[in-house]
């Protein structure tokens, strides 16, 4: 068969990103304009501004991807592009970028969701196995995907509330770490021990999750603790949150494997690189016997090599998508 | 000279192919938030019509600004990939430019865009389309207060005011693109928006 090369183009959130990938599993080149100097000013992503980074970077990205990959836009097969979700703004840059290079060189315009992006990041790394599990965990998003083959998608549950990176993040906030300060979080969890009692949230038979219920009880905790004059190890408050949170997590992701019989499970999402997470991943599916695909720290932020990986299967699966095709800031997978 | 010609700084699409002078295809269609929608479709229409393929322009002329940031971000975009990515050569102009040079009265012109809480994007051009005041934001009643001593002149927008007189805008594609089709071009990776304003992020760290 022909290779089979995708332009991905990613815009959801504060980075700018192009990616050329081969035949769905071979990065060729990828270029990422992170703005995340800009937002940490603001302690979070500020909307309008990320919309203006991206509208004055979009061309110089796209070039800077092609001259990597030593290739013209000629030797393009699809454009691949993040219609949603993300922030509104942001995503109508990369995806008039994507309508218009569809238009003018008349190439096929593949419509990706972010998450399915996040899945496919690890198809990079080794090849996808069905029945699959996707445990996809960012600053937007903590669902559980189960996948019967390619590109297709059934959501077995999420997040009733907040989503576990938002979580990690503002609890980050409490104990004063700087914007984003989830990954910092995690190494000060590294060193700290588990010594405050936090409840483990929504322990029931569903696969939901819910996480504002621990974030308010972060808060109440260091609040009770500074009214008793008590000063906070936040080493170990970290050391805690991550346990309840991590738990929390696992508990739902051991009820999935077993039920629906799964054989490969791949976590996926910017809090993929978390380090309590990922070790408790690998001790439980050691314990259940079934594969577990990390994607490396690159590929856990947004960018553009996963839509484009995203883009090959559902580009194989016929999908396309017209010039009238729009960005959406909330919508479902499937 | 085919020059394509885009302009999503309101919620209005206002595109047109003019060539030698003479108009081509042009669009003026009122589609408020669907613009990002529909913008390119509705381009490419124009192309499809009239058998013609993107390679076929000579030069783009865009509005980069004032008004709706998302949609002048829309136009923005469309024209900079397009030009970039063909090596066709590009410029920018004001919104407010291209409502005062399709006036046709013989008067001071004083386009006005609403920013809302007592501000407006406006500039102020002569009866020969000359800058007096540069585009700016600023409050309304100091736009007044600059055009007190000027005779005649003559409000545009599209946009409601309330106790001022204003000539409704319909955007003469032909005469705009002529005005200024010679208008030195810029490198796409520069051709960016005026948004005139900061972010309210921005202003509150001020």
């Amino acid at each position: 068969m022909k290779d089979v090369y995708i332009l991905g183009i990613e815009s959801s959130c504060d980075e700018t990103s192009a990616s050329i990938v081969k035949n769905g599993v071979e990065e060729i080149a990828t270029v990422i304009s992170s703005q995340i100097d800009v937002h940490k000013n603001y302690g979070g992503v500020v909307p309008e501004i990320a919309s203006r980074h991206h509208v004055k970077n979009i061309t110089m990205v796209l070039e800077e991807c092609l001259e990597k990959a030593n290739m013209t836009m000629d030797d393009i097969d699809a454009i691949a592009i993040t219609y949603g979700p993300g922030l509104i703004g942001s995503l109508l840059i990369g995806l008039e970028a994507a309508k218009t290079l569809s238009f003018v060189y008349n190439k096929p315009l593949v419509p990706v969701h972010h998450i399915a992006g996040h899945i496919y990041a690890n198809s990079l790394v080794k090849p996808l196995e069905f029945p699959l599990l996707a445990v996809v965990v960012s600053g937007g998003h903590t669902e559980l995907i189960e996948m019967k083959k390619h590109y297709d998608f059934q959501k077995l549950g999420g997040t009733l509330d907040d989503a576990i990176g938002e979580c990690y993040d503002k609890v980050a906030r409490v104990i004063d770490l700087e914007y984003p300060g989830g990954p910092k979080l995690d190494k000060l969890a590294s060193i700290g021990k588990d010594t405050y009692s936090l409840p483990v949230p929504l322990k029931d038979d569903s696969y939901n999750f819910s996480f504002s219920g621990l974030k308010s009880a972060v808060i109440n905790l260091a609040h009770n603790e500074e009214q008793r004059g008590n000063p906070l190890r936040k080493e170990d408050l970290a050391c805690s949150f991550q346990r309840v949170a991590v738990e929390s997590i696992i508990n739902k992701v051991k009820k999935a494997i077993t039920e629906k019989n799964i054989k490969h499970v791949i976590v996926a999402g910017g809090v993929a690189a978390n380090n309590g997470l990922r070790n408790a991943m690998t001790e439980l599916c050691n314990e259940l016997g079934v594969d577990l695909s990390i994607p490396p720290m690159k590929y856990c932020t947004d960018n553009g090599t996963m839509i484009a990986a995203a883009g090959y299967f559902a580009y194989l699966e016929g999908r396309r998508a017209d010039l009238n095709l729009n960005s959406k800031s909330q919508d479902t997978l499937k | 000279m085919r020059i394509l010609y885009i302009d999503t700084s309101s919620s209005y699409l206002y595109t047109s192919i003019v060539e030698n002078d003479k108009l081509i295809s042009e669009i003026k269609e009122e589609f408020g938030q669907s613009l990002s929608e529909v913008a390119l479709p509705r381009i490419a229409s124009m192309f499809d019509k009239n058998n013609l393929s993107p390679k076929d322009i000579d030069k783009i002329i865009v509005v980069n600004g004032p008004g709706s940031f998302t949609g002048i971000r829309i136009g923005i975009t469309i024209a900079k990939i397009y030009a970039w990515s063909l090596n066709i050569p590009i410029t920018t102009i004001y919104s407010l430019e291209a409502m005062a040079i399709s006036s046709k009265n013989n008067t001071y012109h004083v386009p006005i865009l609403n920013a809302r809480r007592g501000y407006v994007y406006t500039a102020i051009y002569d009866e020969d389309y000359k800058e007096v005041l540069k585009p700016c934001h600023i409050l309304l009643t100091d736009l007044q207060e600059k055009l007190k001593d000027i005779k005649e002149y003559e409000y545009i927008s599209n946009d409601e005011f309330d106790d001022l007189d204003v000539n409704s805008y319909s955007p003469d594609m032909v005469k705009v693109v002529n005005y200024f089709k010679d208008k030195e071009n810029i490198n796409p990776h520069a051709v960016n928006p005026e948004y005139l304003k900061l972010t309210e992020a921005e202003e509150s760290k001020l």
